[in-house]
C-alpha cells in the first residue's frame, strides 16, 4: 500500500506543534496502525532522523496506553476499537491518514502524539477507591452478589482508561470515563459503604479537571471497552442521590 | 519511501486545572433539564392549544379568553397568565445562563484543537444546541411582538383582547396571511424539533437514568415522536392559513 | 572455541524456616521483628513497578504508614502488564467439594514447576492465596460470581480441581486495576509518592546494602537518585528478551539487571515459559505474537499435514494425510497437555519441516471437528471474542479455516535470586512477582502468576520488608551528596550519553531482532550444547556491534523513547548470554528447559535429581566470568517424581 501519512510532530509541550507529511510505500494491509507508525520510524532512525513519539504497551488492547487520532477519529476508523488493533485494512490504498495525538485540554502533548493522561488519574485519588486495607476484608464467599449483579459490575470495570472518551467527547468531559468508575463501585455491596462520599469527591475532581458533559454521545462510540452510554447518567444519578444523602457516606 | 513533503503550522493545546465553580456542572445540567423539560410541556400544551384554530374563531378566542381568566377570582384577570409568564421567564433565565455557562466550560475544557469529524443526525442535533437555542430566543421574541404584544412585526389590524373578548384567532390569521411571517414561524418550528429532540433524549441523561441499550433506543424514539408532534402539529398552521384551508 | 567461564561459588541458603514447609511461613511471621506503629514514617521504602507485586507493596507499606516512593516508567500505575493476564488467579480456597485442598495446591505448583522450586514458598503461596481473594474482592475486582451469589471457579491449566477465580477473560486487568486504585487511595492520603514516567537505571549499594536508585525521567531526560532504607523490585519478567514475545512492548529487565550487576544474584535465568498458543509471526512488521487464551486447545484440534513442506491450504489436506501429533504421541491429555510439553511438540513439527503458513513457522489450530459437533453458536459463545480478536490480527476467518498458533516467549520463571522473606543476595533490596524467581520452579502452572504478584506484594513483602527496616530504626537514608550515590549518578550519566555518543546507523530495534532471532535459535523451546554455544557466540558478537553500530536520535535530555529502548537491549545483550550460560550449564531437562542431550528413549524430558536439584544463582564475576552459586532443593512433603502425561 501507498499512503500519506500527515503526522502531528511537537517536541514538547512548551512549544508549537506541525504537521509533518511522509509518504509511505511498502505499508500492507496486516499492519497495525502502530506497526505503520513502527515501520515509519524505523525508515525515520535509517535516516539520521527522529521517530515519531507515541505511545503503546501491551498492543493487544487491554493495558489502555495506546491512542492516537486519526483522521479525527478516536483510536481510528473501527468504532470501539483501540488504536493497536485497527489494522490498515480499513484504508483504501492512496489513503492520507492524519494522525494527531489523543485532543483534550486536560491532555497536553508532551512529544508529538504523546498525551499526558495525569488527569484521570487524580479522579482516582479524589475517591475513586474502596477504602479497604491489606489483609482486613472480609471473606468474599460471605458477600452475595448475583450473577448478573458481578456483570454487570464487571461490564462498567472493563475501562481501560486510554482517555479515547474524553477525546472524543467536543466538551472535553471525562463522564464516561468516570462514570464507569461509579457505576462499577456502586454496583457492588463492598464500594457501598463510601459511595456518597466518593460520588461528591469525584465529580468535584471532574469540574476542576475536565468539561461538562452534553450528552454527544460520541465517548460511547469511541470506548474500547464498550462501556455504554448509560456510565454518564451515573455520574448524574450519584450525584443527586449523595445531595439527598447529605451529610452520609454511604 | 518516506520523505518530508510539506508542513503548516497549528495552534498548540491549553490546559490547567480550574478552582471548583459555584455552579457546578451536574447542577448547571438539572438546572437545564428541569426548565427544558418544563418547556418541552409548555410547548406540548401551546401546540395542542394552537390546534383548537381548526374548530373555528369563537372556540379558539373563548380558550383565549378563558387563558386570561383562569382560576379567577383567586387570581385576577390575566393574573394566572403572569404567574405563568414570570415562572417561563425565570425558567429561560436559568435554562440560557446554564447552556452558556456549559458551552464556556465546554470551550475551555476542550482547549485550542476543537473536535473535528462528528457525524450523524445525533451529533448534528447536539452541537448545534447553542446555535438552534439562541434562534429559538429571537423567535420567541419575534412571537411575543407578533401575536401577545401586538406592536412593531405584528400584522395591521392587530386587535387586543380584553376582558369582553379576544381576538386571537382574527390576529393568527392575519399574521399567518403573511408568507414571510408564516415562514418565519415555520422555520422556527423546524429549529425547535431539532432542539427538543436532542435536549430531552439528554436530559434523561442528566436526570440520572442509567437504562440499558434497549430502553434507551427507545428513549430516543420518545423524545423524538414528541418534539415531531410538536413541530408537525404547529407547522399545519400557517400551511392551512396560506393554502385557505382555514381563514 | 567460545570462551565461557564458568566457576563455581558456595552453596547458598534460601533461610527458609527450618521443619515442616507447610508451617514455615507462620512460624516465620513469628520470629520477625515489628516496627511500631508511630516508627514507621521514619522509613523510606523504594518500590520500583505498579503491577500487581509493586502496587501492592507499596499499597500495603503506606496503609501501614511507611513512607514509599513508588515508581513506575508508564504514566499511570494502572499500565504495568499485570493488566494483560487473562485467564484467572489461582486459590486453594478449596470451598467445593472436589476435594482440593492447601497439599493438592502445593502439589500440583511444585510438580508442575518440576521440582526445581522451593517447597515451603510454595505452601506460603498456598496459604495466602485464601486472603489473596478476599482482599482482592474487598477492594472491587469484581469476581464471576454464581446465581447463588458465590464466587466462582473454572478448572484451568490442566489440574484436575477447580480453584481458579476470574472476572471473564480478564482477571489481570481487574486485579491490576484493583490495586492502581488502592495504590491512588494511598497517593491520595500522601504515604506514597507516585513517579510515573520515571525509569530505575541503576541500583545504589553502600557497604554492601541497598540504599537506593537511580531513575531517569522519561519526559525531561533527567537522572536522579533517591535513597532509602529499602529497595523493593517489582518490574516484571524478561521474556521481551526474544525480542517477538506475549508481552507488553515496554516490559524490560533493566532494573533487575542493574540490580544483578550491583551484586544481586540472578536465578535460573534459561527458565522461561513458551506459550503453545501464541500468534505466530506472519511478516517482518509484526511487533509481537500476541498471546491467544489456552482454553482455545478445549475444543481445537492441533495438527499439522503428515509430508513436510506441503503447500496446500489447510482444508485441502485431506483426514488421512494430517498429523495430529498431540493426539497421537499423548493419547491421554492429547491437546490440553501442559504448555512446555505442547510448545516443544510443535516446535519439533516445525523444525522438522512441517510447520504451515506462509513463513512456515506455525502449526493449525482447527475448530472444523469442534463446529461440527458442538455448531457456530455455541462455538462462539466460547470462543467469539478471541475469534475476533485472531481475524483483526490475521484477516481469516478461523470458523473457515484453522487458526495458526506457535510457540512464544511468555513468562520468566528465573529472575532476581531470594531468600524465603523475598531478599535478594543484597541487603535491603528485596523483590516481588516475576523479577524474582520464586514458586514456579522451571515451569509455571497457569493462573498462578497473577496469584505469586498479589502474594508478594500484599502479603508477603509487608511482613519481610519492616523486619528488616526494624534493625535501622534511628537511621537516615543516605545522603544523596554521599560518594556512593554521586557515583552511581555519574556511571549512569555516562552510560546514557555513551549510548546517544555510538552515532553508528542501525535502529536499536534491528538489534532487539537478531537478538531475539538468535534466542529463538539457541535458547529456545529446546536446546543443545552446539546450539546455545553459538548462540553465546552469536550475542557477543551482536553486542560488539552494538557498541560500534547502534544509532540513538536526538539526545537524553528530551523525551527520547528511541534512547529509552536503546538502555534496555543493551542490557538484554548481557542478560541473553547468562540465560545461555545457566542452559548450557544446567546438564539436565526440567520443565520449561529442554536439553536435547537428556531425553529419556520416548523423547521426553529428562530430569537429573542426583546432580541438578538445585537452584542456579548466577553472580557476575570479573572479566565476564560467571559465578554460579547453588541453593539447594529438599522436598519433605512432596517427594520427587517425574512428571507423566502420556
Amino acid at each position: 500500500m501507498r499512503l500519506t501519512i500527515e503526522v502531528w510532530r511537537q517536541d514538547n509541550p512548551e512549544v508549537e506543534g506541525h504537521f509533518e507529511t511522509h509518504l509511505v510505500e511498502g505499508a500492507q494491509e496486516e499492519m497495525s496502525l502502530l506497526e505503520l507508525i513502527d515501520y515509519l520510524n524505523d525508515q525515520l532512525v535509517s535516516e539520521g532522523r527522529e521517530p515519531i513519539a507515541y505511545d503503546s504497551d501491551c498492543r493487544e488492547g487491554i493495558c489502555g496506553t495506546c491512542g492516537i487520532t486519526v483522521n479525527d477519529d478516536a483510536h481510528g476508523p473501527v468504532k470501539n476499537t483501540p488504536s493497536c488493533r485497527q489494522h490498515l485494512r480499513s484504508f483504501k490504498d492512496g489513503a492520507v491518514l492524519r494522525l494527531e495525538p489523543f485532543r483534550s485540554g486536560a491532555f497536553p502533548v508532551i512529544r508529538d502524539l504523546v498525551v499526558d493522561r495525569s488527569g484521570m488519574d487524580r479522579v482516582l485519588q479524589a475517591g475513586g477507591y474502596i477504602s479497604v486495607d491489606a489483609g482486613t476484608a472480609a471473606d468474599a464467599d460471605s458477600m452475595q452478589i448475583g450473577h448478573g449483579r458481578a456483570e454487570k459490575a464487571l461490564d462498567f470495570a472493563a475501562c481501560i482508561g486510554c482517555g479515547a472518551c474524553i477525546s472524543a467527547c467536543p466538551n472535553g468531559a471525562a463522564n464516561l470515563f468516570a462514570g464507569s468508575l461509579l457505576n462499577h463501585l456502586s454496583t457492588l455491596p463492598q464500594g457501598s459503604t463510601e459511595r456518597s462520599k466518593r460520588a461528591r469527591a469525584v465529580i468535584a475532581e471532574l469540574d476542576e479537571s475536565f468539561g461538562p458533559c452534553s450528552v454527544y454521545g460520541e465517548c460511547a462510540k469511541v470506548c474500547p471497552a464498550g462501556i455504554p452510554l448509560s456510565a454518564i447518567a451515573a455520574v448524574n444519578r450519584e450525584r443527586a442521590r449523595a445531595l439527598i444523602r447529605t451529610g452520609k457516606d454511604d | 519511501m518516506a520523505s518530508l513533503v510539506s508542513t503548516k503550522s497549528s495552534p498548540r493545546a491549553s490546559t490547567g486545572r480550574r478552582k471548583r465553580p459555584l455552579i457546578s456542572n451536574v447542577l448547571a445540567k438539572y438546572i437545564m433539564a428541569v426548565t427544558g423539560i418544563i418547556f418541552g410541556l409548555f410547548v406540548f400544551v401551546h401546540m395542542y392549544g394552537n390546534l383548537k384554530v381548526y374548530t373555528g374563531p369563537e372556540h379558539f378566542n373563548a380558550y383565549a379568553l378563558f387563558l386570561r381568566t383562569l382560576f379567577e377570582p383567586l387570581f385576577p384577570y390575566e393574573g394566572f397568565l403572569w404567574v405563568f409568564r414570570i415562572v417561563l421567564l425565570t425558567c429561560l433565565i436559568g435554562h440560557v445562563g446554564c447552556a452558556f455557562l456549559i458551552s464556556s466550560r465546554a470551550k475551555k475544557a476542550r482547549g485550542a484543537h476543537k473536535r473535528r469529524g462528528l457525524r450523524g443526525f445525533k451529533s448534528f442535533t447536539a452541537r448545534t444546541m447553542l446555535v438552534t437555542g439562541i434562534v429559538l430566543l429571537l423567535f420567541i421574541i419575534f412571537h411575543i411582538l407578533d401575536l401577545t404584544a401586538g406592536v412593531a412585526v405584528a400584522p395591521e389590524g392587530f386587535q387586543h383582547g380584553s376582558e369582553a373578548g379576544s381576538f386571537a384567532y382574527q390576529n393568527l390569521i392575519a399574521s399567518f396571511q403573511r408568507p414571510l411571517a408564516s415562514l418565519v414561524y415555520i422555520v422556527a418550528m423546524v429549529i425547535l424539533f431539532l432542539h427538543l429532540a436532542h435536549g430531552l433524549w439528554a436530559a434523561v441523561y442528566d436526570f440520572g437514568v442509567t437504562v440499558s441499550e434497549k430502553v434507551r433506543s427507545w428513549i430516543i424514539l420518545i423524545a423524538g415522536v414528541f418534539a415531531l408532534i410538536v413541530m408537525l402539529g404547529n407547522i399545519s398552521i400557517p400551511i392551512a392559513v396560506l393554502t385557505g384551508i382555514i381563514s | 572455541m567460545t570462551d565461557i567461564k564458568i566457576t563455581y561459588g558456595d552453596d547458598i541458603s534460601g533461610n527458609v524456616p527450618e521443619g515442616d514447609p507447610s508451617t514455615a511461613w507462620e512460624r516465620r511471621r513469628d520470629d520477625y521483628k515489628l516496627v511500631s506503629p508511630l516508627n514507621r514514617r521514619k522509613f523510606k521504602v523504594i518500590v520500583v513497578g505498579t503491577g500487581l507485586a509493586g502496587a501492592g507493596c507499596a499499597a500495603a507499606l503506606g496503609e501501614l504508614g511507611y513512607q514509599v516512593s513508588n515508581y513506575t516508567f508508564h504514566d499511570s500505575s494502572r499500565r504495568a502488564h499485570s493488566v494483560a493476564a487473562q485467564g484467572g488467579i489461582n486459590a486453594a480456597r478449596a470451598r467445593k467439594v472436589d476435594n482440593d485442598s492447601i497439599h493438592r495446591f502445593v502439589k500440583d505448583t511444585v510438580k508442575g514447576g518440576d521440582f526445581r522450586g522451593r517447597e515451603a514458598d510454595a505452601f506460603r503461596l498456598a496459604e495466602e492465596s485464601v486472603r489473596v481473594i478476599d482482599h482482592m474482592n474487598g477492594i472491587g475486582a469484581p469476581f464471576a460470581r454464581e446465581y447463588g451469589g458465590e464466587l466462582t471457579t473454572r478448572s484451568f491449566g490442566g489440574v484436575q480441581v477447580s480453584r481458579t477465580y476470574y472476572t471473564r477473560g480478564q482477571t489481570g486487568q481487574q486485579l491490576q486495576v484493583s490495586a492502581h486504585r488502592a495504590l491512588q487511595r494511598q497517593v491520595a492520603a500522601g504515604t506514597v509518592t507516585l513517579h510515573t514516567y520515571s525509569e530505575m537505571l541503576d541500583l545504589i549499594v553502600k557497604d554492601g546494602r541497598a540504599v537506593g536508585i537511580v531513575s531517569r525521567n522519561l519526559r525531561t531526560g533527567e537522572i536522579t537518585a533517591e535513597t532509602a532504607h529499602a529497595v523493593v523490585l517489582a518490574t516484571g519478567g524478561y521474556g521481551n528478551v526474544f525480542h517477538k514475545s506475549t508481552l507488553a512492548k515496554n516490559s524490560n529487565c533493566t532494573a533487575a539487571w542493574r540490580a544483578h550487576r550491583r551484586g544481586a544474584y540472578f536465578a535460573s535465568p534459561a527458565y522461561i515459559q513458551f506459550h503453545p498458543t501464541a500468534l505466530p509471526i506472519s511478516n517482518k512488521f509484526q511487533s509481537k505474537t500476541t498471546l491467544m487464551s489456552e482454553s482455545l486447545r478445549n475444543d481445537g484440534r492441533i495438527w499439522v499435514p503428515k509430508k513436510a513442506g506441503d503447500d496446500r491450504p489447510a482444508n485441502e489436506v485431506p483426514e488421512d494425510e494430517r498429523d495430529y501429533y498431540l493426539e497421537r504421541k499423548y493419547p491421554a491429555f492429547a491437546n490440553l497437555t501442559p504448555r512446555d510439553i505442547a510448545s516443544r511438540a510443535a516446535r519439533e513439527q516445525i523444525e522438522s519441516g512441517h510447520g504451515v503458513g506462509p513463513l512456515k513457522n506455525s502449526v493449525y489450530l482447527d475448530f472444523r471437528d469442534a463446529k461440527a459437533r458442538l455448531g457456530v453458536k455455541v462455538l462462539d459463545e466460547r470462543y467469539g471474542n478471541l475469534f475476533e480478536m485472531y481475524q483483526d490480527a490475521t484477516g481469516e476467518d478461523p470458523h473457515e479455516v484453522p487458526m495458526r498458533i506457535a510457540p512464544g516467549a511468555h513468562f520468566a520463571m528465573g529472575g532476581l535470586w531470594s531468600d524465603y522473606d523475598q531478599m535478594t543476595s543484597i541487603p535491603g533490596l528485596f523483590v516481588g512477582g516475576e523479577a524474582g524467581w520464586g514458586y514456579h520452579g522451571a515451569n509455571r502452572l497457569g493462573a498462578n502468576s497473577l496469584l505469586s504478584a498479589c502474594v508478594d506484594g500484599w502479603f508477603t513483602l509487608p511482613y519481610s520488608v519492616p523486619n528488616y527496616l526494624a534493625d535501622h530504626l534511628g537511621t537516615a537514608p543516605l545522603d544523596v551528596q554521599d560518594a556512593a550515590v554521586q557515583e552511581t549518578l555519574r556511571e549512569v550519566r555516562d552510560r546514557v550519553q555513551r549510548l546517544v555518543n555510538i552515532k553508528g546507523k542501525t535502529p536499536t530495534d534491528h538489534f532487539h531482532a537478531r537478538l531475539g532471532e538468535i534466542l529463538y535459535e539457541g535458547c529456545g523451546v529446546s536446546r543443545n550444547e552446539a546450539k546455545l554455544t553459538r548462540a553465546i557466540e552469536q550475542i557477543r558478537e551482536l553486542r560488539e556491534e552494538f557498541y560500534l553500530d547502534l544509532f540513538v536520535p536526538g539526545t537524553g535530555e528530551t523525551y527520547n523513547q528511541e534512547l529509552e529502548r536503546a538502555g534496555r537491549v543493551e542490557d538484554y545483550l548481557y542478560l541473553a548470554e547468562l540465560m545461555c550460560v545457566d542452559a548450557l550449564d544446567r546438564k539436565e531437562s526440567a520443565g520449561a528447559h529442554f536439553r536435547e542431550e537428556y531425553q529419556t528413549e520416548e523423547g521426553e524430558a529428562e530430569r537429573n535429581d542426583d546432580e541438578w536439584c538445585f537452584v542456579s544463582a548466577w553472580e557476575e564475576g570479573a572479566n565476564g566470568e560467571h559465578i554460579r552459586h547453588a541453593e539447594p532443593l529438599n522436598f519433605e512433603i512432596i517427594k520427587l517424581q517425574t512428571r507423566n502425561y502420556k
